[in-house]
């Protein structure tokens, strides 16, 4: 009896003791059919303190661009340029039609995140855009100073940006994106910081499922070329089988998206672009004009097509073109503060120093991304 | 008595082998905290890490929408093999080849977004036990998106 019972804490030993020494393995060895899937139906996280939050981004969406670079040109078209009115009340009179034969500029821009966490997202960037205006014929001096002016400086805009989503339940978020750019005819250096122009956006939205978003708020911005406050709508949806969606910020942009798949995509639709540019370098201008206070307000109002695809992995290539339409094109005189408040025409406000008028050519923009992962 | 004896010996024995086995586990195998089921930011999959040799694996083991449009099991429609498009999503393995480098880092594996069929290069950073921050990126580190997975209890239920 004895014996039996050595034979047998041996025998235990040797199959407990076997594990130490071997080089287990977590991972079953079950086949897909005999594996209980349903196991992992109803699981609560392991720190029961921790929330479910609702995600930033729906499925379906296009990918985020994390770098860009870009160039955007635009056919050609014309410009005429009304009266100019100067600070003694005196006017230059505006000129004949001028021909541009081509505007076009480089687009680049990054965005990085900083803070990427279940619930904080965090994300900062930064862009350069460059817009060189190719007359038909050099403009002299007896055109227009806003001839001249953008002959010889084109214009520029430099700017950063910041986005931050905070989601507040598995379903409720909100979501800032604030901007700081530098816009106006400056050349390698740039102007001093009291021109900057600030814009801003703050919405509160839900996420009802996976595949829509929406959102509402209000916004600062410089989309039509000068100050405005106005209502946002976002709204992001992808349909049941993920070939069509919908990606809107209104109305800063509203497009359609056919997901031919995830990796080629066709997009129509809209896009407001527009600063407000500061005539900064106007030392040659040859006018007593005090155009340091002027600023273009310039808005336009992009009807497109765009195919984005996967180059290789993560480098992706968007091809855009289409209308581009003048919105505006006038000059304010900045002598009273940093800047005028019209609400649309709603409230008392001075007359603009200048009014243009633009013919509207057709547009490409080719850019070549690296995307988020 | 003898009944007794051989009762207290067996129980000393797997008690000893069970509290050897864990000790050992954990010191040769500290990579080991790992092993689990997470749950990724946007709640829409589950993944079940595991062992193998000496790296980890994580597989999905559920998801939100389980089927298609057509009731059928989801399969990986985006791979860009297309051989691999009719693998079921639920239990392909998404992470793979991670290995423990010490200081709750495991690195040197892969991610794979089955939403648009691309593989990152990964590194997992375990923030506490319960949380792992699961870096995605493009060469190198910089350019990539960390999500943020949290630990799931361990199913109690047993297969009928």
């Amino acid at each position: 009896m004895l014996r039996n019972l050595l034979k047998l804490t041996t025998a235990i030993i040797v199959l407990t003791s076997t594990p130490i020494f071997a080089q287990t393995e977590t991972e079953s060895t079950d086949s897909y059919d005999d594996i209980d899937w349903s196991l992992y139906d109803d699981l609560g996280f392991e720190d029961e303190s921790i929330k479910r939050y609702a995600n930033a981004k729906i499925e379906g969406l296009s990918p985020a661009k994390l770098i860009s670079f870009g160039y955007d040109f635009q056919s050609p078209y014309s410009i005429t340029a009304g009266d100019m009115t100067l600070v003694d009340g005196s006017t230059i009179a505006g000129g004949e039609a001028l021909q541009v034969n081509s505007t076009a500029g480089i687009r680049a821009g990054f965005n990085l995140p900083v803070v990427s966490q279940t619930n904080l997202v965090w994300q900062m960037g930064a862009n350069y855009w460059n817009t060189s205006y190719n007359y038909a014929e050099a403009p002299t001096s007896a055109d227009n100073p806003l001839h001249q002016t953008l002959s010889e400086h084109g214009l520029r805009t430099s700017g950063i940006n910041t986005t931050v989503y905070k989601p507040l339940d598995e379903e409720q978020f909100i979501l800032f994106q604030g901007s700081a750019d530098m816009s106006g005819t400056y050349g390698s250096s740039l102007m001093p910081a009291k021109y900057l122009k600030y814009s801003a956006a703050v919405l509160w939205g839900k996420r009802p499922t996976e595949k829509k978003q929406w959102a509402v708020g209000v916004a600062r911005t410089y989309r039509v070329g000068e100050l405005n406050y106005i209502p946002v709508i976002l709204y992001n949806k992808t349909s049941a089988n993920n070939k069509w969606g919908t990606e809107a910020l209104f109305p800063a942009r509203v497009h359609v998206r056919r997901t031919i798949n995830p990796r080629n995509m066709v997009f129509l639709g809209y896009e407001l672009q527009g600063q407000s540019f500061r005539m900064y370098e106007n030392e040659n201008l040859g006018f007593d004009i005090r155009d340091e206070d002027l600023e273009i307000r310039r808005g336009e109002i992009r009807v497109r097509a765009i195919y984005e695809f996967s180059l290789k992995n993560f480098i992706w290539m968007s091809v855009q073109a289409g209308y581009r339409i003048n919105y505006r094109y006038d000059v304010d005189r900045l002598v009273s503060g940093p800047d005028i408040y019209r609400a649309f025409g709603l409230l008392d406000s001075p007359e603009y120093a200048q009014l243009n008028a633009l013919t509207n050519p057709f547009y490409v923009n080719v850019s070549v991304n690296l995307v988020s992962p | 008595m003898l009944r007794k004896l051989t009762f207290l010996a067996v129980s000393a024995v797997i008690a000893f082998g069970t509290l050897s086995f864990d000790l050992q586990k954990e010191k040769e195998n500290p990579g080991d905290r790992l092993v689990g089921i997470w749950e990724p930011s946007n709640g829409r999959s589950r993944i079940k890490v595991d062992r193998i040799g000496n790296k980890y694996y994580g597989r999905v083991v559920w998801l939100i929408e389980a089927n298609d449009a057509d009731g059928n099991p989801r399969t990986d429609i985006n791979n860009p093999n297309p051989d691999l498009r009719n693998v079921p999503l639920r239990g392909f393995r998404m992470c793979k080849d991670f290995v423990y480098q010490g200081d709750d880092t495991w690195s040197e594996g892969t991610l794979y977004d089955p939403n648009n069929g691309s593989t990152y290069s990964g590194t997992i950073k375990m923030r506490d036990d319960n949380t792992l921050d699961m870096r995605g990126y493009i060469g190198v580190e910089a350019i990539g998106r960390t999500d943020v997975w949290k630990r799931l209890k361990m199913p109690s239920k047993k297969k009928k």
